[in-house]
C-alpha cells in the first residue's frame, strides 16, 4: 500500500521568489503480522518554477498582486490546483521577511497553497531548510560526520549545522549580495542599516547617491567573505561576524568534514561570465570575494547538490514528516497549526505524583499566559519500559498537571518519542469526558521552542502528517 | 592394559621428568583449597547488558559513529572483530550468554504463583512436565478433563471475547509481557463498549489449544497471548494470536498474528491498544486471519 502526497513549496527571498512542487511517497512496511508501520520512501521534484525577482513596490513593501501572479502562473505550468496540494511550506525570508507587509502576504498565500501549508518566517528554520535543500543534511547522515551548511542570499546568511543527518545549532548573519545596490552607472541607490555601520567601522567611502569604487565595495565583500571564513573556522570571537549577527551566532565549537554553500551567491563563486555589477549589487563581488577566502582557508568546502534553490526544496520536500502507526486521535478537530510545544524533562518524567505534576504545572506556565488559549502540544520522552500500571498513573498526572487545558475549549495534544501513543492516547481518556478531543502522536521529537502543524490523517488514517518548525536550539 | 599399570607408567614419566627438569620437589600438585573464595558479583561485568545494537569491537574504525549508525538497524552480530580466524573471548562468551537465555526461557517454567498472584485461574494441557511438552507437541494442543470441566464451569455463559495467557515456548516473555498487553487490550475494548471475560493460565500450551478453548467456552473472538520460541536476539518475545469462532483441526490460516512484542519490539502496552482494534475488526467482519484485510 502506497501514498503520494503533493507538497508545494513557496520561498519569498529578498532577491527571488521561487516555487517547487514535490511528491512524498508513503508506504505501510508492517508485514501481514506486525503492528503497521508507515514510512516516508520517497521524496522527488515534479515541478521547480523559473526565477523570478522579488516584487518590491518600494523598499518597504513587497508587491502582493504581483507574488499573486508569479504563484498562480507557476500551478498553472506545473497543471495543478491549489486544491491538490496536501503539505509543504510557504516562508517568507532574508530582508523580505522584514518588510512591512510580510505576514499580509502570509495570509494571501496559505489560502493559495492548499489546506495544511505551514506559513513561517523566521532565520533559523530557514538555515536548516537551506541546510536539507542542498544536500548538507544528507551527506552528514551517509558520512556521519558534522557538516555546516551557508547559504548565502540577498539579505542575509542563514548558517546551520549538521552532525548524522540532525540539525544541531543554527545562525544568521547580515550578510548578503543586495545589502548594498548600485543603478547603472554605478551609483549607490540603496545601503542596508547593517552595511552603514559596517562601512562606519571600515571607514569605506560608500554614501547613497554617490558613485561606488570597485575597490571600496571590494573592502565590504572581502570582510564579509572573511567574517564567514572566520565563522566556519570556529573562530565566533571574530568583530566583524559579530557585528553582522542578526538573532544569534553559534555556540558550540564543531570539528567539520564538509563545508556547503547555498543561495543566491553561491552561483556567483562559481566562475562566471557575468558582468561585476549584472544585477545592480555587490552579489557577483561577494562571490568573488568568498571563492578567493576560502582558498586560502583549507576549510573542507564541497560541493552542493542545489543552490540558488536550495532553501525552496527544502521547503517543498523536507519539511513533513509522518508519527508513528500506532496512535490515538479524533479527527475532528484536524488540521492544527502553530501549536507550540511544552516539554518535560525526561528527569521529570520519572519523577511521580504530586512532583511529576507540578512539574507540568510549571512547564505549561512558561508558553500559557492568563487569558491566551491554551493550546500547546505536551511533549513527553516516554519508554518502552512502561508498563500498563505505570502508564495509567503518567496518564493520570499528565490530566491533573494539564488542568487548564482540559477545563478549556481546546483539545489535549500529547507527542511521544518513543513509540506508545495509542497506549497513553487510551489511558488519557479515561481520565476525560467523552467529548474532550484527544491527539496522541507519537515518534516525532521535538523539545520547547519548537511549534509544531498536525494535518489530517493519511495512509487509511494510521498516521498523522506533522511539520516540525524549529526555531530555536536552546536560546 | 589395566589402569594401575597405565597409572605407573604416567608416575614413570613423571617422576623422570621432574629429576631432568629441576629440583623442585617431587610432589605431583599442591591440592586446591576447598573453600572457593567468594566473588564480588560487581567484579565480573554482565555482558549482556550492552545491546548488541551498540556493541562494537572493530579497532581503529575508520568511522565508529557510521558503523554504529548502520548497527542500529540489526541485532546481526556485526562489528564483532575477530582473533585470527576466530571470535574474541569477549564476542564467544557474549554468544553462548544470550544462547544462554533463549535456553532458559524456553526451559524453565513459569512461576507457580504466576496466575494466582494476578487472581487468574490456571489450567493445564494433557502434558504432564516440560521434557514431554517439549518433544510432543500434538499433546500441548489439547486441554486435559480438570481444564475442561474448569473452563466450562468458569464461562458458563459465552464471552464474546475471550482472552488468554500461555507459556509456548518463552516462560519469560509471558511473565514480562502477558500481563500489561492484557490489560492494554482490555482498555482498548472498554473503550469501544466491549467487555472482555477474566483471563486464565494455561500451562504447556502450544497456538492451536485455543482451538479446544474456543470449542469449550464458545467464545466468539479467542485471543492467546503466548511466548515465542526464542532467538540470540531475546528472550522475552511475545506472540498474541487471534481467531473468529475457533475449531479444533481449522486451518492455520485462519489464525491473525501480532508479534514480536517486547521492550525493542512493539512495546506490551502499545501492543495491547492494536490488538484492541483488530478484535473490534474481527467482531464487525466475523472472520480472521488472511480473510481478514488489515
Amino acid at each position: 500500500m502506497e501514498q503520494i502526497l503533493k507538497s508545494v513549496g513557496i520561498d519569498i527571498g529578498t532577491t527571488t521568489t521561487q516555487m517547487v512542487l514535490c511528491a512524498i511517497k508513503i508506504e505501510n512496511f508492517a508485514q501481514s503480522w506486525t503492528v503497521p508501520s508507515v514510512r516516508i520512501v520517497d521524496k522527488t521534484l515534479l515541478y521547480k518554477s523559473d526565477i523570478y525577482f522579488t516584487p518590491l513596490k518600494d523598499a518597504q513593501t513587497i508587491d502582493v498582486v504581483a507574488i499573486k501572479k508569479i504563484i498562480l502562473d507557476a500551478y498553472q505550468k506545473a497543471k495543478l490546483s491549489p486544491g491538490e496540494v496536501d503539505t509543504g511550506a510557504v516562508i517568507i525570508t532574508g530582508e523580505a521577511a522584514r518588510k512591512e507587509n510580510a505576514q499580509e502576504i502570509i495570509t494571501l498565500l496559505s489560502g493559495l497553497a492548499g489546506n495544511f501549508v505551514v506559513t513561517t518566517a523566521g532565520p533559523d528554520l530557514e538555515g536548516i531548510l537551506a541546510g536539507k535543500g542542498s544536500g548538507a543534511c544528507a551527506h552528514s547522515e551517509s558520512h556521519a560526520c558534522t557538516v555546516m551548511n551557508v547559504d548565502v542570499g540577498g539579505g542575509t546568511t542563514n548558517i546551520a549545522v549538521f552532525n548524522n543527518g540532525d540539525a544541531v545549532e543554527s545562525a544568521c548573519f547580515d550578510i548578503g549580495g543586495r545589502l548594498i545596490q548600485l543603478d547603472v552607472n554605478q551609483k549607490i541607490t540603496y545601503i542596508s542599516s547593517k552595511m552603514k555601520l559596517l562601512i562606519e567601522t571600515l571607514g569605506a567611502n560608500l554614501i547613497v547617491g554617490k558613485h561606488a569604487d570597485l575597490l571600496e565595495l571590494k573592502k565590504i565583500t572581502d570582510t564579509m567573505a572573511s567574517a564567514i571564513v572566520s565563522i566556519a573556522k570556529g573562530n565566533y570571537e571574530d568583530p566583524i561576524a559579530n557585528l553582522l549577527i542578526t538573532n544569534h551566532g553559534l555556540k558550540e565549537k564543531f570539528k567539520l568534514k564538509g563545508l556547503f554553500f547555498s543561495g543566491g551567491i553561491a552561483d556567483c563563486m562559481i566562475e562566471k561570465k557575468a558582468s561585476i555589477f549584472e544585477y545592480g549589487d555587490i552579489g557577483v563581488l561577494l562571490g568573488k570575494s568568498l571563492t578567493q577566502a576560502l582558498i586560502s582557508s583549507e576549510l573542507p568546502v564541497l560541493i552542493a547538490n542545489e543552490t540558488i534553490r536550495a532553501t525552496v526544496i527544502g521547503a517543498g520536500i523536507h519539511t513533513t514528516s509522518i508519527s508513528g502507526s500506532t496512535i490515538n486521535y479524533d479527527s475532528g478537530v484536524l488540521p492544527l497549526k502553530n501549536i507550540p510545544v511544552v516539554k518535560l524533562s525526561f528527569e521529570e518524567e520519572k519523577n511521580s505524583g504530586r512532583t511529576r505534576i507540578e512539574a507540568i504545572k510549571k512547564r505549561l506556565n512558561w508558553v500559557v499566559h492568563e487569558g491566551v488559549k491554551p493550546l500547546i502540544a505536551f511533549s513527553i520522552t516516554g519508554s518502552s519500559h512502561y508498563g500498563f500500571d505505570a502508564l495509567q498513573l503518567l496518564a493520570e498526572d499528565i490530566i491533573k498537571g494539564l488542568n487548564q487545558v482540559v477545563e478549556s475549549d481546546q483539545p489535549i495534544i500529547i507527542s511521544v518519542e518513543h513509540d506508545m501513543a495509542k497506549a497513553l492516547g487510551l489511558s488519557l481518556r479515561r481520565n476525560l469526558s467523552k467529548e474532550k478531543p484527544v491527539i496522541c502522536i507519537d515518534s516525532i521529537r521535538v523539545d520547547n521552542g519548537d511549534y509544531i502543524d498536525i494535518g489530517m490523517p493519511i495512509a487509511d488514517g494510521q498516521v498523522l502528517p506533522v511539520i516540525i518548525k524549529t526555531l530555536l536550539f536552546g536560546y | 592394559m589395566s589402569e594401575a599399570s597405565l597409572r605407573k607408567i604416567i608416575e614413570e614419566v613423571v617422576k623422570s621428568y621432574y629429576a631432568v627438569n629441576s629440583e623442585a620437589s617431587p610432589k605431583m600438585c599442591t591440592p586446591l583449597p576447598m573453600e572457593i573464595p567468594s566473588i564480588d558479583s560487581d567484579a565480573i561485568p554482565d555482558i549482556t547488558k550492552t545491546t548488541i545494537e551498540s556493541y562494537f569491537a572493530v579497532p581503529f574504525a575508520e568511522n565508529k559513529d557510521a558503523y554504529l549508525n548502520y548497527k542500529k538497524s540489526t541485532p546481526a552480530r556485526v562489528g564483532i572483530w575477530r582473533a585470527g580466524p576466530r571470535y574474541t573471548t569477549e564476542t564467544l562468551l557474549r554468544f553462548r550468554a544470550d544462547h544462554a537465555i533463549a535456553q532458559d526461557a524456553v526451559f524453565t517454567n513459569v512461576a507457580e504463583d504466576f496466575a494466582s498472584n494476578k487472581g487468574w485461574v490456571e489450567v493445564q494441557t494433557v502434558i504432564k512436565e516440560k521434557d514431554e511438552y517439549l518433544t510432543r507437541p500434538d499433546l500441548g494442543r489439547i486441554l486435559d478433563e480438570h481444564a475442561v470441566s474448569t473452563l466450562k464451569l468458569n464461562y458458563s455463559t459465552p464471552p464474546k471475547v475471550l482472552v488468554y495467557v500461555s507459556d509456548g515456548l518463552s516462560s519469560i516473555a509471558v511473565e514480562t509481557n502477558a500481563y500489561d498487553t492484557f490489560k492494554s487490550i482490555e482498555m482498548g475494548l472498554k473503550a469501544k463498549g466491549i467487555s472482555v471475560a477474566q483471563p486464565f493460565f494455561l500451562r504447556y500450551g502450544r497456538v492451536p489449544a485455543m482451538d479446544h478453548v474456543s470449542e469449550i467456552v464458545g467464545s466468539e473472538v479467542t485471543v492467546v497471548l503466548i511466548g515465542e520460541r526464542p532467538g540470540l536476539a531475546t528472550g522475552e518475545s511475545m506472540s498474541c494470536y487471534m481467531i473468529y469462532r475457533g475449531k479444533v483441526g481449522n486451518n492455520e490460516s485462519l489464525r491473525t498474528v501480532v508479534s514480536n512484542i517486547h521492550r525493542n519490539g512493539t512495546p506490551a502496552v502499545e501492543a495491547g491498544a492494536y490488538i484492541a482494534d483488530i478484535i473490534k475488526r474481527m467482531l464487525d467482519e466475523k472472520k480472521s486471519g488472511v480473510d481478514l484485510k488489515l
